[in-house]
């Protein structure tokens, strides 16, 4: 359990990294349907509904991020 | 960018701007002229007039809303000093031209691909617009575009436009 | 009646995986700004192998922007399930009969199978909704509600969460809360922990072995996330997700072959003089009433040249003991201006949890055992290609053909006498085909 907490706590510092992204007006890329971390939102749904059932695990894949960055 | 902040350096900034573009830049009035023909652009040239500069891109979600504003703005206000210049940040121009094609632009739009117009002007958030006063100050920076904003933006251009040279 | 945990799984898929992490995605930019309706609607087919469960789904999510990112989702989902699926009682070498989950029926299995129960055609339908929506220039708040139903199973969940940006919106932290309510009335009563199998009864009696008629289960989840831009062509995230449940747990319908302490053979048993019933001793199982889970999950989206690649990982752990690691990789690859292929695989790993057994030995209980094979040491591996094709008007016809595989494992540490190295494991195959259309209104 420790060892997640220390995997979680790395990452998170990692994106404390304030220099790393890119400017406002070069999010063209990353704007786009597939490249958004949400894309693909109904076979993911599927997929774990199945996989809930059928498996000892589920969940954990969260939301929000990426995208245009607009507004 | 706060107008408070920028006020004293919006006529350098101007001046600023009228060199980098003179360098390169293009003007197209919506329609594609091609760069070898495009004369160099000055903003100073539109001193007297209540000036909007507004940075979008064909991947803006927002821009779909806020050019078609712009426009009605444009139309609404030109006569009495209004003057709207858009700023394409499309890396690829096809992009511009195909989002021209589904909401046209009925203003003046400079192509900035490498983003050197968005780095002067320090844009944090798509889309941005910049108005700058008769005098050519900087007076207002809008981060993001917001419906329910639309009025409250109208009005400021009005006392804006209300003001005479000094 | 089996395959309980389908309903039981997607009642919490409802409340976790749907609400929690995947609400109210942003419309796609419209064309035309008439259009504030967009919708993603499909048809999936699974199937297993063996004669096993087979389910046919349909599901729509739709999506209303209201204008400066204020998002409301919606999302159906109607199920219909059949087929059979493993009790958790072992493959012996003679023919084996059970009582039904309603106490009245028996159903039989031949020399040397594993044993499955039926699962009678069962529809579950779900709804959720959600609204997500700014609430200052860099935090978006949302919130949602879920409900589904199925003759023997009820959830109501409910979920909040917020979300604030950084560095120029290079960053993204993200933090949600859910809970559950589910309530699950099993056909015939909840049995007693361990009770044993009695034999089927006429219309007019109930079972002995049943107690209440239902129970409650409640779930809480706590979401923390980040969100990075690492480059023009790049984003990841990271989550941390914390769950715990309590309440009734236990499958209803699965059962455990209570076996000879020394050989493992089963300890047969004989009906009452006219009656019909169980050939050999079987108890209900029992779980634990409450799981605690933790799990952390990374993804990465990269873009070279409109191809796109993804990858993500889970690691998930819980006071069950059971541990897994999930892998899993799409690569969309565009052709012909307006069509994709997505080829994608995943693998999976378990561990087995620590009440797991393949059979249990006839005297002293333990506090709690389980013979259901999804807690086992267990490994699965999907291959999956997907098709879509955007038409002129900017919507999108796809399909989705997977293959997966599940192969599970008994530690040698749960087995008894004349079980080690004789094993049969319920394994299988499953396919699922998904068609689908991506359109706006």
């Amino acid at each position: 359990m420790r060892r997640i907490f220390a995997m979680a706590a790395a990452c998170i510092a990692l994106q404390g990294c304030a220099n790393l992204g890119v400017q406002p007006w070069e999010r063209e890329v990353l704007a786009r349907d597939d490249m958004q971390l949400d894309a693909n939102a109904l076979d993911t749904a599927f997929d774990d509904h199945i996989y809930f059932s059928k498996e000892g695990t589920s969940g954990g894949r969260g939301f929000g991020g990426g995208g245009c960055g607009c507004n | 960018m706060s107008p408070h902040d920028s006020a004293a350096r919006g006529q350098t900034r101007l001046a600023r701007i009228a060199t980098a573009l003179a360098a390169g830049a293009l003007i197209c009035a919506g329609s594609g002229a091609a760069p070898a023909d495009a004369p160099s652009f000055d903003l100073t040239r539109h001193q007297g007039k209540v000036v909007i500069v507004d940075f979008w891109a064909s991947w803006c979600k927002p821009c779909r809303q806020s050019i078609p504003w712009l426009n009605a703005m444009r139309a609404r206000y030109g006569e009495a000093g209004l003057e709207v210049i858009g700023i394409n940040v499309d890396a690829e121009r096809g992009d511009a031209d195909r989002f021209l094609r589904e909401v046209p632009i009925e203003f003046e739009v400079i192509f900035d691909p490498h983003g050197e117009l968005a780095k002067e002007f320090k844009v944090r958030g798509m889309p941005s617009s910049y108005v700058f006063d008769r005098t050519g100050k900087l007076v207002q920076t809008h981060l993001g575009f917001r419906d329910a904003k639309k009025d409250e933006k109208e009005a400021g251009l009005q006392a804006l436009l209300r003001q005479s040279i000094q | 009646m089996a395959d309980k945990d389908l309903r039981i799984g997607a009642a919490l898929a409802a409340a976790t995986c749907s609400l929690l992490g995947t609400a109210t995605p942003g419309a796609s930019i419209a064309a035309d700004a008439a259009a504030k309706w967009d919708i993603d609607s499909a048809f999936l087919y699974y199937g297993e192998s063996d004669d096993r469960v087979r389910d046919l789904s349909l599901s729509a999510h739709a999506t209303r922007d209201f204008g400066d990112e204020r998002t409301l989702g919606l999302e159906l989902s109607v199920d219909s399930l059949t087929g059979a699926s493993p009790s958790g009682a072992m493959a012996t070498g003679g023919p084996q009969t059970f009582t039904s989950p309603s106490g009245r029926d028996t159903y039989s299995t031949p020399a040397g199978e594993i044993p499955l129960d039926d699962t009678f055609l069962d529809t579950r339908f779900a709804l959720d909704g959600s609204w997500s929506q700014p609430f200052a220039r860099l935090y978006t708040v949302n919130a949602g509600l879920g409900f589904s139903s199925e003759y023997d199973y009820q959830h109501i969940g409910a979920n909040l969460g917020l979300t604030r940006d950084f560095n120029l919106r290079n960053t993204t932290l993200s933090a949600a809360l859910a809970y559950a309510q589910d309530t699950i009335k099993p056909v015939g009563g909840l049995p007693l922990p361990f009770a044993q199998m009695t034999d089927a009864v006429g219309e007019d009696q109930s079972p002995g072995s049943r107690g209440d008629s239902s129970d409650d289960k409640t779930v809480f989840d706590v979401l923390l996330g980040v969100s990075q831009v690492l480059g023009r062509n790049t984003v990841m995230r990271v989550n941390f997700s914390y769950s715990d449940s309590s309440g009734y747990l236990t499958d209803p319908y699965k059962i455990l072959s209570v076996v000879d302490p020394v050989t493992g053979d089963l300890i047969g048993r004989t009906p009452a003089p006219g009656a019909s019933g169980p050939t050999g001793v079987y108890r209900f199982e029992s779980r634990p009433d409450s799981r605690s889970k933790q799990a952390l999950y990374a993804e990465l989206r990269h873009d070279f040249s409109g191809k796109v690649l993804q990858l993500g990982y889970r690691y998930s752990t819980d006071d069950w003991d059971v541990d897994s690691h999930t892998l899993e990789s799409r690569l969309r690859l565009p052709f012909g201006g307006s069509s994709y292929f997505e080829p994608h695989v995943r693998y999976y790993q378990q561990t087995a949890a620590s009440f797991y057994r393949y059979s249990l030995a006839n005297g002293t209980l333990p506090e709690f055992a389980s013979a259901d094979a999804r807690l086992a040491d267990m490994s699965a591996f999907t291959v999956g290609l997907k098709y879509g094709h955007a038409t002129a008007g900017g919507n999108e016809w796809n399909a989705r053909l997977e293959f997966y595989r599940q192969t599970a494992k008994a530690p040698n540490e749960v087995l008894i006498g004349n079980q080690i190295g004789h094993t049969q494991m319920p394994d299988f195959d499953a396919v699922i085909l998904q068609f689908g259309y991506h359109f706006k209104l």
